[in-house]
């Protein structure tokens, strides 16, 4: 039934009335029915900021683009007023972050008009963020800086209210007891983490521990939460989640050759769901270097394609990074495999309905829309304009 | 003695003259090997320059480079940089450089050389969850840059001796050529014509002094003659034609006032 | 016509005076220092629009005069332009003063001191 329901729809109409057309309501759920009740205009409005993002045909007359200015012009029609602020020449972080303050301002109006599981959904989003930003604070604290200065320096959909008091606190200890207890993220440290271990361990470790748990109660959420439960959301995000996790774990194990990190400690960071769970990650647990890794994921074809593309894991294969070893190399990378799928991912969640998925899509491709405007601007800034090609195209 | 021919404050003797004799051979060959030092110093220095205006551009590549790798991390890791985590996870260098020293015609110039310390990095662990590939990379390529910036630096270094060096050295030829050889030939050329001046007055004396004693024997003569009046006249007369033969100075007219 | 010794030996370090992105770029490089407490000094200053040129005059006379363990001081040509007559002044053979570009200016020959030192040399 589900399937017919996404054939009806194409992933471009925000069409609200076919949802309660009668061949609609024979087939679909009663959740299709209702959703619309309280997050209709909700999805209208995400299916219409979709519509915006920039076309394959935008980003051609932005690669030939000679300077930023130029960039700023062909994004005029897109970000108007953000960009309206920014001196001539800005430098590209500053264009990066007039994008982000669109995507903030769009996010924070959806947020706004969300209503019951909707709005918990949005802020599930916003946690992933907030434990960046939380590490931010910690580093600053363990260092004995004015974290004031930070919050500056902090995502803004990261943002919580009681962020700024995490300022008070001047010391570690009283950090842990008094003041992350108040921040929603507290049940991410308990149980995992003592204010021992913020002292001691790796920012990075305390990072990725946290972000494992958040992934682990968001996945948990979306398939238990009985609003969402066997909704398209829960099958939407629990594929998109399952992606992330894979993907962390995967990079993880990449990344932690040739570190301090033992594989038990590893082991801990490995979300406990996904594609790869649990014989995947057990395997990732032991791999000893690339190839290792690369057996790991053979299990699951997307992944295994990944390797396959990049040359990981077999000899002579050294493309690790981003844009594959620099100039003059056209493969692609692993991280751009996973930047790709990810795209994918996103695009595809369009395509159904009464979805709170929609939401989660549409801050992935804005974002990865931001990065190729950053990509390209700094492409051009610094006149690499033969790799300028190595955005993701949304569309 | 005027103060107007710039010359040592020597007496004017022969040991003196030796000694500014050996003097000038002395600034002379000093001057040949300064100037060939020179030389060789600024062939150097204009090589270092010339290398200097090649890394420099270099440099300029290299750091943009560098600078674009730091761009796909940021892109990697999506939205804010990891610079304030970087520099907070500041802890001690890895990269450090030593100092050996060059010899270049006498001079030693200082070369930089970067070197890791043992242990791994204070951020091997930024971005593990994501964009940790890029991070590698990006350190490896400003671990590059740095190190072209440290070969720069060397040669900065080299440059800026160098120029001291050669300002020394050049102004140590100057001061060969312009002040201390011409004084020495002057002292020479001072003490010579003093001499010549004794000589002369030596000659002159000595000369007055035969003359004198002559003049002296011929007055004894007259008076023993004189004496002897009763002698034969043609011992006189031949006397008269001796004296005459004797009288190079000229001073025939005197005769008279003696006799 | 050496050195001493002592003018470079315990020099092993390299300073740097840059914006953000070059701070943190050149740190990556793992020539970061901070030293032991209690005055842990750091080897490094980020300069952003907001930081006043007497921080980072203060900042390079520091690492030119005070510090005896820095060979090389990096510093980025825009921001030397802001001390550009402490730059110019500055004369010694240790530490090295390196301009170098950073990622929105890049590198121009024309105002790095050294090079107007050599042109004026060749009288060019």
């Amino acid at each position: 039934m589900e399937l017919q329901l996404q054939t009806v729809h194409s992933s471009t109409s925000p069409n609200l009335y076919r949802a309660i057309s009668p061949s609609s309501i024979t087939f679909s759920m009663s959740e299709g029915l209702f959703y619309n009740v309280a997050n209709g205009y909700v999805e209208g409005i995400i299916r219409g900021y979709r519509n915006t993002l920039l076309t394959g045909q935008q980003y051609g007359n932005l690669t030939q683009c000679e300077n930023i200015d130029d960039v700023k012009l062909q994004l005029g029609p897109a970000y108007g007023d953000f960009l309206a602020a920014l001196p001539p020449n800005p430098p590209t972080s500053a264009l990066a972050d007039k994008a982000l303050d669109k995507l903030v301002a769009e996010f924070r109006y959806i947020q706004a008009n969300a209503t019951g599981s909707l709005a918990k959904f949005m802020e599930y989003l916003t946690y992933g963020y907030m434990i960046d930003n939380v590490a931010l604070l910690i580093t600053g604290t363990l260092h004995e800086r004015d974290t004031r200065e930070l919050l500056e320096r902090c995502h803004p959909l990261g943002w919580f209210e009681t962020m700024p008091v995490l300022c008070v606190a001047t010391n570690i200890e009283e950090l842990y007891n008094s003041v992350l207890i108040e921040t929603p993220l507290a049940p991410y440290f308990k149980g995992s983490l003592s204010h021992q271990d913020l002292d001691e361990l790796n920012i990075e470790i305390i990072r990725n521990t946290l972000y494992k748990n958040y992934l682990e109660d968001f996945y948990n959420w979306v398939n238990t939460h009985p609003e969402v439960a066997g909704t398209p959301t829960a099958e939407v995000m629990s594929e998109a989640l399952e992606f992330e996790a894979d993907r962390r774990s995967i990079n993880i194990t990449l990344n932690s050759f040739g570190t301090e990190l033992s594989k038990q400690d590893r082991k801990k960071l490995y979300p406990n769901f996904g594609k790869l769970h649990p014989e995947g990650t057990l395997m990732l647990s032991r791999a000893e270097d690339p190839e290792g890794v690369r057996i790991a994921v053979d299990g699951v074809h997307d992944y295994r394609t990944f390797f396959d593309a990049t040359g990981m894991g077999q000899s002579g294969g050294s493309g690790v990074g981003n844009m594959a070893g620099g100039a003059g190399d056209e493969g692609k990378s692993l991280e751009d495999m996973f930047y790709q799928k990810e795209v994918e991912i996103s695009k595809l969640a369009f395509t159904r309905q009464f979805t709170h998925a929609v939401v989660y899509a549409w801050v992935k491709l804005k974002e990865q829309e931001i990065r190729n405007i950053t990509w390209i601007a700094e492409c051009i800034a610094q006149n690499q304009k033969d790799r300028i090609g190595n955005y993701i195209s949304v569309f | 003695m005027s103060g107007a021919a710039d010359r040592e404050p020597v007496f004017a003797t022969r040991q003196s003259l030796g000694l500014m004799k050996s003097k000038l051979k002395g600034a002379q060959v000093g001057h040949d090997l300064l100037k060939r030092k020179s030389e060789a110093l600024t062939k150097r220095f204009r090589d270092i320059t010339r290398r200097i205006d090649e890394a420099k551009r270099k440099m300029g590549r290299v750091m943009q480079i560098a600078a674009f790798s730091l761009a796909e991390v940021s892109y990697a890791i999506g939205g804010a940089g990891i610079g304030y985590q970087i520099q907070e996870s500041v802890k001690s260098a890895k990269l450090r450089v030593r100092t050996k020293q060059e010899n270049v015609s006498g001079v030693f110039l200082p070369q930089f050389e970067s070197f890791q310390t043992e242990g791994g990095s204070d951020f091997a662990m930024t971005g593990l969850g994501k964009g940790g590939q890029q991070v590698q990379r990006c350190r490896e390529t400003y671990t590059r840059a740095v190190e072209t910036l440290v070969e720069l630096a060397s040669l900065q270094t080299a440059f800026v001796i160098l120029d001291e060096v050669i300002k020394v050295v050049n102004r140590r030829v100057n001061a060969i050529e312009h002040v201390i050889i011409p004084r020495t030939e002057n002292t020479i050329k001072y003490i010579n014509s003093e001499l010549d001046e004794l000589d002369r007055e030596e000659f002159f004396r000595l000369k007055k002094v035969s003359g004198k004693k002559e003049r002296a024997a011929a007055a004894e003569e007259v008076k023993r003659q004189a004496a002897n009046k009763a002698g034969t006249d043609k011992e006189n007369e031949i006397d008269e034609h001796s004296v005459e033969r004797h009288d190079v100075l000229g001073d025939q007219d005197n005769e008279d006032v003696i006799f | 016509m050496a050195l001493p010794q002592s003018a470079y030996k315990d020099r092993q370090f390299l300073a740097v005076i840059g914006d953000e992105d070059s701070v943190t770029g050149v740190l990556l490089a793992g020539v970061g220092h901070v030293t032991d407490p209690p005055d842990s000094q750091k080897n490094y200053l980020v300069v952003d629009p907001k930081t006043e040129n007497s921080t980072i005059e203060a900042t390079f006379d520091r690492f030119t005069k005070e510090r005896k363990d820095i060979a090389i001081l990096l510093i980025n040509q825009h921001i030397a332009d802001r001390i550009r007559h402490r730059v110019d002044a500055y004369n010694e053979a240790f530490p090295s003063l390196l301009e170098i570009p950073s990622k929105d200016h890049p590198y121009d020959p024309e105002k790095d001191s050294v090079m107007k030192r050599v042109r004026k040399l060749f009288g060019e």
